[in-house]
């Protein structure tokens, strides 16, 4: 396979899961270096309360970057998702608040998958069919889909989602156990896991970002692989708007802005190449970790008035660092002319 | 060489007299729903919020043509906007605050330049970084204090002008020109299209495509810091949050000027009328609706459209 077929310097003794994962454990080790420090700064950082915080925060940004991930694989990108995250998030809020329609969530949740779906959808037509290149398509989106949020909720906020749905964000299915955003997650990563690395789809998607001409004589159909990957990213989407919004004590048309910077970055910093065709599922979802974790740990650590405040700097330097230990690691292997 | 004769080819130009259409037919219906949109004084008046955009967009649509992009420039506009509050607020000397403004800019866009070059990696993940990390250290510098009160001579930059026209304009236009000249009229220009069209082919045509690209993220850095320096005249005030999002508008503007995003085409004059007809879009939605959230929809339907329809045409093109 050609993913990992660059990874060749280690002995054959060396097990699998470790030769595949430079990446991975090399942000496994920042992770509990850390984790380490901060506990050693000060141990009330680990908490119950801050474990579980810090879970319930990554949980959107893990579903919607493993779709992400599917499509920066084939070689395209979607920068979009915070803006479909806020419209997903109105459409939602208006069919089921108290103060709107009032329909039942029955019909509220489906009728959200669905847009987000179509969402999708629109994305991959833009793309494979319109052959208007994904940065373009998504970026044109991604504005659309802002104005036509704001229209729709005329500049007041939504408010009264019905209690079930805040339970379940909040405190999980049975009142007990963990947040309905937490098990999603979960479940989401898992799922895309097999897709990735255990199935001939996963392959497929892999093989059209890694060389669409091969893969186009080798039978694939590239329209309906990136379609595909569109259509699952929007489907995403609308899974963490369902799990995520409703912990906010109100929708407002500010949701999601940046959000797409923030999981592209995770997408690139677990290792996944822009280029397509290069990256594991893996180190997408521990970079999820990382990332959620800057903004706690900064405050936690209280540089100064507000040390969040240099959270944006921590990610941008978080990237350069990935970049650069990607150019490291493959220094002497491939140079271009 | 097929490109080299398409550009001569009457289709080259059918994108911008596609958007002069559109524009002059925008124009015209805007004329007829408010009378007095057409109106000169008004039409400067209100130029006042196209500038910034304007400066980046010469940057950008060169960086698009080498098959790069620059997501970076709104976030530089923020550092250099804590920088020139920082040191006016230091100084109380705006020529101090307007000279550290532009030195950060500079030195911005050359650590872009050196890390594409230096490194190799893609333009788009090296601008994304550093579009965070220049945001994020603005923020955390200034932790979010505001500067304002220049002084009035600094205020008029953004205000006065020969016959009506702001400095700001002036200045887009003259580098406009020079812009222009140097991708139409010198070898630097055509080296940038050289690098869109086959970087690795530019390589070995003895081009020095590093050399070339690091001068123009640097450059790229400058315009960053002029459009801050319009920006904190406009407003008065210099914050870390300035320019925020502007590079998005930016790229649109550039795309729908014509510029494929892929490298190797595009111009300054498409640019110029896809920025033009964005502004006066927005405009007209801005005065004779009201509705502003329909600005973006409009807005972003335009640059699907304006691929896509280009796409469509090219198809037909390549069949031919």
């Amino acid at each position: 396979m050609g993913v990992r077929g660059r990874r060749t310097r280690l002995p054959r003794s060396v097990p699998s899961w470790f030769r595949s994962g430079h990446r991975e454990l090399g942000l496994c080790l920042l992770i509990a270096a850390v984790l380490v420090g901060i506990g050693m700064v000060d141990p009330r950082f680990h908490s119950t309360g801050t474990w579980n915080d810090l879970l319930v925060r990554s949980a959107p940004t893990m579903i919607v970057a493993c779709g992400v991930t599917l499509v920066v694989l084939t070689g395209e990108i979607d920068v979009s998702v915070g803006s479909q995250m806020a419209f997903l998030a109105a459409i939602l809020g208006t069919m089921v608040s108290r103060t709107e329609w009032n329909l039942s969530p029955w019909i509220g949740l489906p009728a959200t998958l669905a847009a987000g779906a179509a969402i999708g959808m629109l994305n991959g037509i833009l793309v494979t069919i319109g052959r208007v290149p994904s940065i373009v398509a998504t970026l044109g989106v991604m504005t659309a889909l802002r104005g036509a949020t704001t229209w729709m909720m005329g500049g007041s906020n939504i408010e009264g989602l019905p209690d079930a749905l805040t339970r379940a964000a909040k405190q999980g299915l049975f009142r007990a156990g963990p947040p309905l955003g937490v098990v999603v997650a979960a479940g989401t990563a898992f799922v895309c896991y097999l897709l990735l690395h255990h199935m001939p789809l996963g392959r497929h998607l892999y093989a059209v970002g890694g060389g669409r001409e091969a893969a186009r004589l080798a039978g694939l159909s590239e329209i309906r692989l990136k379609w595909f990957a569109f259509a699952v990213t929007g489907f995403l989407v609308a899974l963490a708007t369902i799990v995520d919004v409703p912990r906010l004590p109100k929708i407002e048309a500010g949701i999601g802005v940046d959000f797409e910077l923030l999981v592209i970055t995770c997408v690139v910093v677990g290792g996944v190449s822009i280029s397509g065709g290069r990256g594991r599922l893996g180190g997408v979802l521990l970079a999820v970790l990382l990332m959620t974790l800057i903004r706690p740990v900064l405050t936690f650590l209280e540089i100064g008035e507000s040390g969040e405040k240099w959270a944006k700097a921590v990610q941008g330097v978080m990237i350069l660092a990935a970049v650069l230990s990607d150019r490291a690691a493959s220094r002497g292997v491939r140079r271009e002319p | 060489m097929r490109r080299a004769e398409r550009r001569r080819s009457p289709f080259a130009w059918w994108h911008e007299g596609a958007l002069l259409a559109l524009l002059v037919a925008l124009l015209g219906i805007a004329s007829v729903c408010v009378p007095s949109f057409l109106r000169l004084e008004n039409q400067l008046l209100l130029s006042r919020h196209l500038w910034e955009m304007a400066i980046l967009a010469i940057g950008m649509t060169m960086i698009v043509i080498t098959g790069g992009i620059d997501l970076s420039v709104g976030s530089m506009m923020g550092l250099c906007a804590v920088t020139l509050g920082m040191t006016y607020a230091a100084t109380s000397s705006i020529a101090a605050g307007c000279l550290a403004c532009l030195a950060v800019g500079i030195a911005c866009g050359a650590l872009n330049g050196l890390l594409i070059t230096r490194v190799r990696v893609h333009p788009l993940i090296v601008t994304l970084a550093t579009m965070a990390a220049f945001r994020g250290v603005a923020e955390g510098i200034s932790q979010g204090r505001a500067y304002s009160r220049f002084g009035e001579p600094f205020a008029v930059l953004a205000r006065g002008g020969p016959g009506g026209v702001p400095w700001p304009g002036v200045f887009f236009l003259v580098m406009a020109g020079i812009g222009a000249l140097i991708l139409g009229r010198t070898a630097v220009g055509r080296f940038l299209y050289a690098i869109g069209n086959n970087e690795r082919a530019a390589r070995f045509a003895g081009i020095a495509v590093d050399r070339v690209k690091f001068g123009l993220y640097t450059f790229s850095g400058l315009l960053a810091a002029m459009a801050t320096i319009v920006y904190s005249a406009r407003f008065d005030t210099a914050k870390a949050d300035a320019g925020k999002g502007m590079e998005l508008d930016v790229i649109t503007a550039v795309v729908v000027g014509g510029t494929s995003i892929f490298g190797g085409r595009g111009n300054l004059g498409g640019t110029v009328l896809g920025l033009l007809l964005i502004h006066e879009t927005r405009l007209f939605i801005g005065r004779y609706w009201k509705i502003d959230e329909l600005r973006s929809i409009v807005v972003g339907i335009l640059l699907i459209a304006s691929v896509l329809i280009y796409r469509m045409l090219a198809r037909t093109e390549d069949r031919a």
